[in-house]
């Protein structure tokens, strides 16, 4: 068997969800190509492949949604995840991204909830090796003249992650990190939450709960809108200018303080 | 001049795979002193930043650290990634290290990247496909490279050699180095029912950079390389015989599942010493 037919029927029997050890064609396939030995078939020593890739593949999962995994319990959680990788095979080198597409996947569910705790987790995987960025230095503040504000742009830290939840479950992540005993997790009710994810300057990563105002704002910066823009478009969207213009000072402050703000250009 | 001393592969003494859970036994508790240098596993450091880099660059400040890949796919039918590549040249310099490590295999089918380390046939097709890439890497990280032997779980009807063979005259016509591991060598040799020992001394001893050992799992018709346990009785005797043939070779211990506390670990390394140096003297 030549290079590239043998890899090829690598690449199709290692993401068959089912044992192919006693499966007629697959155990002619096998028999042509394998040699097998006197305690494993030849298709048999094909399936060993297939079984760690499942295996290798739901336990990096179980490790990267551990709250999903509490949540949903190890028997859902693992037909959730195997449902999931048959959508999306592993198509990038390093196994970091493996859930990437879980919360769409589950949102094509329609479990909002469940989507939302994916989400959560999966921006604590972004936010912990998202690139560094120095913090905002003082004296750059100083060296914008009152009139140029409208006009910059801010530069928010890579790790900032900005989710728009339905369901506030970074409080269940919360409570299942907190909780040293692991008791089963409660559900929370659905309202709202706008939550932002960041790595501080210690590496450690937090959470934080915004108005929807602020958040809004933070929003549209990060989409590159300068600040006049971003607060024109704000005030015009929800009629609160005034508000803005009085507490986009204070916003900032904030957002220097925790880091979020890498540069003003 | 052999392949060691043309690239002057320094032997490093014994070390283990720095994992994330010993960071604080390593970077600061000092470590230990069974233990003289540390392996990372290199994709897992090809991220933008954070703690991981953070960590990395305390730990490159006290010891020398080997990049050893396990997603390159040096073997694959496709072509190679070459932002891949680049990304581990970017590492590799942030390291600075003797030489870097990936393993004989594939890893990439189809378009799908299957996270496994997946055995090639041993045939002149797989040489005449592997060399020009091995090559090629080696040109573009600009450091001496060493490929791994695997533990396989089958056989290929198609092989025309031994697996020591294939490896033999791959390194000979790459001109790269050879990561030696043992207990791959065990695992493959139960498998597929062949001797370890020949195995053992079929492998040119002057291109091995590097000796991995690790333990492996029983699963009653086959034995997997699990890498979640002590290392076996049978493997400290091929390492023995290894050692014999290599002389003084950077020797490293793995332990990636189930992952005891620093100070197990630490241990293993000290037994690996024991068992290096009783051949060495």
């Amino acid at each position: 068997m030549k290079l590239h037919d043998l890899q090829k029927t690598f690449a199709e029997a290692l993401v068959l969800p089912k044992s192919i050890a006693e499966d007629a064609k697959w155990r002619s396939r096998g028999e042509t190509a394998f040699t097998g030995n006197d305690r494993v078939t030849p298709i048999g020593q094909l399936d060993i492949y297939r079984e760690q890739f499942w295996i290798r593949h739901v336990n990096c999962l179980r490790e990267d949604f551990p709250v999903l995994l509490a949540l949903a319990g190890d028997e859902k959680f693992e037909a959730i995840v195997r449902d999931y990788l048959e959508a999306f095979p592993p198509k990038k080198f390093q196994l970091r991204h493996l859930g990437e597409n879980l919360a769409d996947f589950l949102a094509t569910r329609d479990d909002a909830l469940l989507a939302d705790l994916a989400r959560v987790e999966w921006a604590f995987i972004d936010a912990f090796d998202a690139p560094d960025a120095p913090p905002l230095d003082p004296t750059t503040i100083a060296s914008i003249a009152e009139d140029d504000w409208p006009n910059a742009r801010l530069v928010l830290h890579p790790s900032l992650q900005l989710l728009r939840l339905a369901y506030p479950t970074n409080q269940m992540r919360d409570a299942w990190w907190a909780d040293k005993d692991k008791r089963p997790i409660e559900r929370v009710e659905r309202a709202e939450a706008n939550v932002v994810v960041y790595r501080h300057k210690t590496m450690l990563l937090y959470t934080e709960v915004l108005e929807a105002l602020p958040f809004e704002m933070l929003s549209l910066l990060a989409a590159g809108k300068s600040l006049g823009a971003a607060g024109d478009e704000l005030a015009a969207s929800t009629g609160r200018g005034p508000e803005i213009e009085a507490t986009i000072g204070e916003w900032f402050t904030r957002w220097s303080a925790l880091g979020w703000i890498s540069l003003v250009l | 001049m052999n392949f060691r001393e043309q690239h002057r592969i320094p032997d490093l003494g014994i070390g283990v795979g720095f994992r994330p859970k010993h960071a604080k036994d390593v970077l600061d508790a000092g470590g230990s002193k069974d233990v003289a240098w540390y392996e990372i596993v290199s994709e897992n450091y090809m991220v933008g930043g954070g703690r991981l880099l953070d960590d990395l660059a305390r730990l490159r400040e006290a010891y020398t650290v080997i990049p050893h890949g396990v997603c390159m796919s040096i073997g694959a039918v496709d072509k190679l990634d070459e932002e891949y590549l680049a990304r581990l040249k970017k590492l590799v310099r942030a390291i600075d290290p003797p030489y870097f490590t990936d393993h004989l295999c594939f890893c990439k089918a189809s378009g799908l990247d299957l996270h496994d380390l997946l055995p090639l046939p041993y045939t002149k097709e797989a040489i005449e496909h592997l060399v020009p890439r091995i090559r090629h890497v080696q040109n573009t990280i600009e450091k001496p490279f060493a490929l791994e032997n695997v533990s396989s779980y089958l056989a290929y009807k198609s092989s025309e050699m031994t697996e020591w063979e294939l490896i033999a005259e791959i390194a000979e016509k790459a001109d790269c180095g050879i990561l030696l591991d043992v207990n791959n060598v065990y695992v493959s040799a139960f498998n597929h029912g062949f001797d370890a020992e020949k195995f053992i001394d079929g492998i040119p001893a002057e291109r091995v950079v590097q000796i991995h050992l690790a333990g492996h799992t029983d699963k009653g018709t086959y034995l997997l390389d699990t890498h979640s346990d002590h290392v076996k009785d049978e493997v400290w005797s091929l390492y023995q015989r290894a050692i014999e043939r290599t002389g003084a070779v950077s020797t490293l211990v793995e332990w990636d599942e189930q992952i005891p506390a620093f100070d197990v670990l630490a241990r293993e390394a000290a037994l690996a010493k024991k068992h290096r140096d009783q051949v060495l003297k």
